[in-house]
């Protein structure tokens, strides 16, 4: 689909930062080939302007004397031809001349000269102006002639571009005078063709280009390898800290040496040690402690069971006491249940408290088993005059629950209710959702403060220690409760005013652990059955 | 006659409390401290019920169990501390017949007594037949062709509740209450356990039950039943 081969683009553009972001290796190399290109470049650039510059200049200087020379031989030569008679034969001298020039421009790219005659001039002889055969005198620029002129005592030059076979190379122009006795003031063009100069700096750069090249090419893979040498260890330990994470305890580095990698491995090592001695310890503990939790629980219960007997074969005859022996034999009788309900609490509590807990999970529906808890609880609830109604709007399917912990929550909660209820009604409500079950037991009785509500889960809180409790009530109920609902991967929230009642509502996913967002039940539901309990006009109850 | 009633139980103070209570109810209680000690006294006053506690020194209560059943028939009820551990499925695996937690009431403890010491039922004066094994109802007696199988007292009955209404489907709860007295909701673990241990003596091949079938989701009936000619239902 055309979505899906976009996204691949995107991913695939994206690659290159997704690598450049994990890999160490990789930024490290890059910069440092990026670096080390930059400082090559600008070193390389400088270097081949220098040797540009020292090149050129060592010619220019080598030509310019040449010139000199060139000039003042010929000047010699042409003062040298004048007879005894003081006249002088400027042709052959010219020739001779020509020869001596021709000798003395010896340097590489000689390209040939000129000698013109400087106009202007009146003289009582003229010498012909020559050149070499062959020569472009447009490179002897009317510029150069003028400046040659202006300033006669030195020797200039001028930059020109040669054209050789159609070829533009560069050149120079170096220009003197000299004067030719009677025939007046004479300029001397020397040529040089620059191009061996141009080859062998233009060789010079590209040597100097591909060296550079090398050298951060061989920089980039020293790095890389030399980065690579040292991320190692890293790496190393990276992996090896992962594996630990994974719970693989054995995991250890290599202690290689004396530098700061092997520093590093010895207290990673150290660390490992101590981490795994510590879960070691802590798991062997919570063996301790639950085999205790089961020990004790044995060794508990059968004195109970014989305190248990003998309290009851004495309440069977308790008709035959005195008033006083009666009522003592009752009393002792309700404190040995409560002593067993306490014990089985206090065993349950550390049971979770040792992460001893194991879901006994059926699948089951959830309706029944909550009828099944009022039906327990009916005669109770009678006693205080609380009806205890249901409403059922979901939760029909099966749930995977553990059936012995869910009922004692909710008998947890319908037993609070009746305590509190002051003989109002008590409803509990069932509804379901996609992820999770609810069932929340609601009560119009006596409510709770907010610093109430939120100490209601703390272990052996009451909210009212001398209130009557029919329900046994040891403490630890909302407690015990609270870790059953956590054990399914739910939630118990708790909604109350004082004076109007409370709730308490047990949220738990369909399966145990799974995930879940929102709570089937509102909190607190409002009874449909019902209609008249809900929120009354507080006018009406101060009236 | 009063049911003679031997009490296994290592704590001195239980057991004669115990022991109290029996005698209130008109039982004839017998003790013993350890599993050796039981078994010598299995021998000399042949008990009519045995209560047996799961934690002994030396032989363990379940190897005392297991040992008992060897040679008889003889109702069992466990006692253990703990109601909700393997303990209570591998003591029923090895044979004994019901369990109560400690502690318990003693009301409780004799109710299971009573059930387990009720006369033989009445049901019907006839021989069912269930595929190619056949009750005895007034004998007491199961055969395939002329082999007898020994059942506990128990498994008769369960076999029995099951045999007396062959189209019936009993629910674990049906079963728990007809054969064990239990009225309210009980462990099914008794049940499944107890099957098991018919299904292991009755059956040719227990992994694929013809006389005790099984009916997913719902419970037990009895299967192959050809006539059972005047039901006593």
């Amino acid at each position: 689909m055309i979505p899906q081969a976009w996204r691949a683009f995107l991913v695939a553009l994206g690659a290159p930062f997704r690598f450049w972001r994990t890999s160490l290796l990789t930024r490290t190399v890059a910069i440092t080939v990026a670096l080390s290109g930059l400082a090559v470049t600008v070193i390389g650039g400088y270097m081949s302007l220098t040797i540009a510059d020292s090149l050129f200049s060592s010619r220019e200087n080598q030509i310019l004397s040449e010139t000199a020379r060139a000039a003042s031989t010929a000047q010699s030569l042409f003062e040298n031809s004048v007879t005894a008679s003081g006249s002088i034969d400027v042709e052959t001298a010219n020739t001779t001349a020509q020869t001596a020039i021709r000798a003395a421009q010896s340097s590489p790219g000689s390209s040939g000269f000129a000698v013109l005659r400087t106009p202007g001039q009146i003289t009582p002889q003229t010498m012909t102006s020559t050149s070499t055969a062959g020569l472009d005198l447009s490179v002897v620029t009317s510029e150069l002639r003028s400046r040659v002129v202006s300033e006669p005592s030195q020797i200039h030059y001028q930059s020109v571009t040669i054209r050789v076979e159609g070829e533009a190379r560069p050149g120079i122009v170096a220009s003197a005078l000299f004067q030719v006795p009677s025939a007046g003031q004479y300029e001397l063009y020397l040529i040089y063709d620059l191009q061996d100069v141009q080859s062998t700096l233009t060789l010079i750069q590209r040597t100097l280009i591909a060296g550079s090249l090398a050298l951060v090419l061989a920089i980039g893979v020293l790095t890389f390898f030399v980065v690579r040498l040292a991320i190692g260890p890293v790496r190393q330990a990276a992996k090896t800290a992962e594996r630990l994470a994974e719970g693989f305890l054995e995991e250890r580095l290599t202690e290689r040496g004396e530098d700061v990698i092997a520093v590093l491995a010895r207290s990673f090592n150290k660390m490992a040690d101590s981490m795994q001695r510590q879960i070691v310890r802590l798991a062997n503990l919570s063996q301790v402690q639950q085999r205790f939790v089961s020990d004790v629980s044995h060794e508990l219960r059968t004195p109970l069971t014989t305190i248990r007997l003998a309290g009851d074969v004495l309440y069977a005859q308790r008709d035959s006491y005195s008033p006083e022996n009666s009522r003592t034999v009752e009393l002792l009788i309700t404190q040995i249940e409560r002593f067993e309900i306490m014990l089985t609490d206090l065993l349950e509590m550390s049971r979770y408290d040792a992460g001893a807990v194991s879901l006994e999970v059926d699948e089951i529906n959830l309706v029944p088993l909550v009828e099944d808890c009022l039906d327990q609880l009916a005669p109770l609830a009678a006693q205080k005059g609380s009806p205890l109604l249901l409403e059922v709007r979901g939760g029909y399917g099966e749930s995977e629950v553990d059936p012995r912990r869910i009922r004692r929550i909710v008998l947890n909660f319908v037993g609070n209710a009746i305590d509190h209820g002051e003989g109002r009604e008590i409803v509990t409500f069932v509804d379901s959702n996609e992820e999770a079950v609810a069932i929340a037991v609601r009560d119009w009785g006596v409510g709770m403060s907010p610093d109430q509500v939120l100490r209601v889960f703390d272990r052996f809180w009451r909210a009212d220690p001398s209130r009557q409790r029919t329900t046994g009530g040891t403490g630890l109920g909302l407690a015990i409760a609270q870790e059953d609902a956590a054990a399914h991967g739910g939630r118990i929230d708790v909604w109350s005013v004082e004076g109007v009642g409370s709730c308490f509502r047990l949220t738990i996913p369909r399966t145990p652990l799974a995930g879940w967002d929102e709570s089937p039940l509102p909190l607190p539901p409002e009874s449909m059955i019902i209609p008249e309990l809900n929120p009354r006009d507080v006018s009406e109850e101060l009236a | 006659m009063s049911a003679r009633i031997l009490v296994v139980d290592d704590d001195v103070a239980l057991a004669e409390m115990i022991g109290i209570v029996l005698r209130g109810e008109g039982y004839i209680p017998i003790q013993a401290f350890d599993g050796a000690d039981a078994l010598l006294k299995i021998a000399e006053s042949k008990p009519d019920l045995i209560l047996l506690d799961v934690m002994l020194p030396g032989l363990t209560g379940i190897e005392v169990c297991s040992k008992i059943r060897e040679t008889s028939g003889v109702p069992i009820i466990m006692l253990t501390a703990k109601g909700d551990t393997t303990d209570v499925v591998r003591g029923l695996e090895s044979g004994a017949d019901d369990y109560v937690v400690k502690p318990f009431n003693p009301k409780e403890l004799v109710a299971r007594i009573r059930t387990r010491l009720r006369p033989a039922s009445e049901g019907s004066n006839t021989v069912i037949t269930l595929g190619d094994v056949t009750i005895d109802v007034p004998a007491h007696e199961v055969r395939r062709a002329d082999t007898p199988i020994s059942l506990t007292p128990l498994e008769f009955d369960l076999l029995l509740a099951l045999a007396l209404k062959p189209q019936q489907v009993f629910t674990r709860e049906m079963l728990l209450e007809q054969v064990w007295g239990y009225h309210y909701k009980a462990d099914t673990r008794l049940v499944n356990v107890h099957v098991q241990r018919l299904r292991a003596k009755v059956e040719l091949d227990p992994d694929n039950p013809v006389i005790v079938q099984t009916v997913r989701g719902i419970g037990y009936k009895a299967g192959g039943a050809t006539s059972a000619a005047d039901s006593a239902s």
